[in-house]
């Protein structure tokens, strides 16, 4: 019977062939979606590990976590420089990293911060960043130098040693370039498939020394918006060793703060957001992804519901195709019959077949989804910033892969049907 | 000599119809008999083998077949019935166009065990091969695809496929109709010598008059079917 069913599909193979690879291609997009979902939602997750709270000015923790680790947006909050002292000196901290943002080069964000990201930073299952070429800051003797991200670097088409200018402002276009200090490439970081790759990192004090912070007074007027002075900024004390009197900066976006003991960080996102000085908010990067994700559920369901939408349409071309073929098919099923195949049995051949173009179907998607994997990976980064490995099935793809199984022999039941019915009416007599 | 088929106060009328297509009081076959059953056109005779078959069940009378009553009998005993003891060979179209001629003829087997019990040591295989080889079809045109065959060369494949495993009983409904006389004469003739050889009985329906002097038994349907309208011919 199985043998008969291959031989019957063969004689049919064009129509059958078209309705595989229908098949075949909503299999690939439902599972190329559900890839594409899963390893978002990972790659989100991988941005940033090790951190145990970051610190900002008082708002929202999306807002906080959006400036922070992906460098979108601008904070209109900044701490201060003062508080940023305060922070490092809690009992419990291990590590800490400031970032003051605002600037950009052709779009791409600028994040001052101190040798501390390239020594403490972690992203993915732990993984501290690395350098493609270069050296940190300290490398260098002068101030203004810069690390680029992996991405940053090919996109600017700049390497170690190559001068560069960083725009006021976040735009694009910016009518406002800092030209007056051309930066230095002193490093340039490898790949890390977090937004860390688009990004161009510079230390504090040059960022101080371009919006003017450095100087005693801020005469251009021009820079308004990252460096507010409030009244915190003046009462500064120099109590810290390591910055000397003045600090390079007056005002910080945010900090990430490592910790000796990760329980303690309930507790000192307490503290924190409590404290008296200034209003600060401490969040715990892992719940805010978490948070962030959910609120990107809906974009993840609508994109989910076209795949399967397009599954169902492939699934109703196997079953037009199917009723179709029952009509040219009657005199087969008489034969069939004359030679003793009861209903049943051709029920169980019409069932048979849409099994076995589904199966082949899937098959084929899976096989495709696979090559584009493989092949593809790297144009998908190049082009689109997604980030998918060919990973074998998991258990939910599978799932999927099943439910379009059962779903197709469900359907396939009603061709069946008609062909059970049709054989029991037409019986040995085919007036065709 | 046992009874093959046996026809008792047959009536069968389609649903709807207002008066019987079938009517027959008696009509019994041997074991091992060649008869020839002739009709016109529309009148009743493939409604007829289809009732004998076990395709479509009676209303009235008995079709006994084997000493089965047909009515007792499930539509899944008929059907197995069918597969192990009836040949049955069409007019035409009798094969299916994507197997083999060999395909087709070992089909058949498949769906009965008692055809293939009958064949004994022989395998399915080589009894096919051997008695395509019989009807005439080299071993090159067994393995080619049956839709490529002639039609004369497709009705020898039904009746291979038919003879297979020496059903007690071969169905044929028009099987001639498309050949010409001379290989129409030839297919009689080998078919009437395997039934000899096997011991089966042969049902040949037909309206050609002119086939009824190859034959040792004729009837004509219009004798044997007392339903009043048949004689006026149906619907078309």
């Amino acid at each position: 019977m199985f043998k008969l069913a291959l031989a019957s599909l063969w004689n049919r193979r064009g129509s059958v062939w078209l309705t595989m690879v229908a098949i075949a291609i909503s299999t690939l997009l439902l599972l190329g979606v559900e890839r594409i979902r899963v390893q978002t939602q990972e790659n989100f997750a991988n941005t940033i590990s090790g951190t145990d709270l970051i610190v900002g000015a008082r708002t929202g923790s999306t807002e906080l976590l959006l400036s922070s680790v992906f460098h979108i947006g601008n904070l209109s909050n900044t701490l201060s420089w003062q508080s940023y002292q305060h922070l490092r000196e809690l009992p419990g901290v291990s590590w800490h990293i400031p970032m003051a943002m605002g600037d950009s080069v052709q779009g791409l964000p600028v994040v001052a911060t101190t040798d501390a990201l390239f020594d403490y930073f972690q992203y993915g299952n732990k993984r501290h960043l690395a350098f493609a070429a270069g050296d940190h800051f300290a490398s260098s003797d002068t101030l203004t130098v810069a690390v680029l991200g992996y991405e940053a670097a090919q996109q600017l088409q700049l390497n170690v040693e190559d001068s560069l200018t960083i725009a006021h402002g976040t735009g694009e276009i910016s009518f406002s370039q800092h030209d007056a200090h051309p930066f230095t490439v002193v490093g340039v970081l490898a790949r890390t498939g977090t937004p860390i790759d688009r990004s161009v990192f510079v230390p504090l004090a040059a960022q101080g020394l371009v919006h003017g912070d450095y100087l005693p007074e801020d005469t251009s007027g021009a820079h308004d918006h990252d460096h507010q002075h409030d009244e915190h900024n003046h009462d500064h004390d120099g109590a810290d060793e390591d910055h000397a009197e003045t600090p390079p900066v007056y005002t910080l976006s945010a900090v990430l703060l490592g910790l000796e003991n990760r329980a303690l960080a309930l507790r000192l996102q307490r503290t924190i957001n409590t404290y008296k000085g200034e209003a600060l908010s401490a969040i715990m990067p892992g719940l805010a992804l978490q948070n962030f994700w959910r609120t990107l559920n809906l974009f993840e369901k609508a994109l989910m519901s076209i795949s399967v939408l397009v599954v169902i349409t492939g699934l109703l071309g196997m079953l037009t195709t199917l009723l179709a073929s029952l009509r040219e098919r009657r005199r087969e099923m008489a034969v069939l019959r004359s030679i003793g195949a009861g209903p049943v049995t051709i029920l169980g051949l019409l069932v048979l077949e849409a099994l076995l173009v589904t199966l082949a179907g899937i098959t084929l998607g899976t096989v495709a989804l696979f090559g584009v994997l493989f092949l593809g990976t790297d144009l998908l980064q190049a082009k689109l910033g997604i980030q998918v490995a060919a990973s074998w099935l998991t258990g939910r793809e599978l799932y999927l892969l099943g439910a379009i199984l059962v779903a197709a022999t469900l359907l396939s039941f009603y061709p069946a049907w008609r062909a059970y019915k049709n054989a029991l009416a037409d019986g040995l007599t085919v007036k065709l | 000599m046992s009874t093959c088929v046996e026809l008792n106060q047959l009536r069968f009328s389609w649903p709807g119809a207002q008066s019987p297509l079938l009517s027959i009081p008696n009509l019994s076959l041997q074991r091992g008999e060649r008869v020839l059953l002739r009709g016109a056109s529309g009148s009743g005779k493939s409604t007829l083998l289809s009732l004998i078959a076990g395709i479509h069940t009676t209303g009235k009378g008995q079709v006994q077949v084997l000493g089965h009553d047909l009515a007792c009998l499930t539509q899944r005993q008929r059907d197995r019935l069918r597969a192990n003891d009836i040949g049955y060979i069409f007019q035409q179209f009798n094969l299916l166009p994507y197997l083999s001629a060999h395909a087709n003829v070992v089909l058949a087997s498949q769906f009965s065990p008692a055809r293939r019990q009958r064949l004994g040591q022989q395998s399915v295989d080589l009894a096919a091969q051997a008695l395509l080889e019989r009807l005439g079809l080299s071993a090159r045109q067994q393995q080619q695809p049956a839709h490529q065959l002639s039609v004369g060369q497709q009705q020898r494949v039904a009746a291979a496929r038919a003879l297979l495993g020496s059903p007690a009983l071969i169905i044929a409904d028009e099987p001639t109709s498309a050949l010409d006389q001379e290989h129409r004469d030839g297919f009689i003739q080998l078919l009437f010598e395997v039934c000899e050889q096997q011991n089966t009985t042969l049902l040949f329906v037909t309206h050609d008059a002119t086939l009824a002097p190859l034959f040792p038994r004729t009837l004509e349907l219009s004798a044997i079917n007392h339903a009043p309208s048949s004689s006026e011919g149906q619907h078309v």
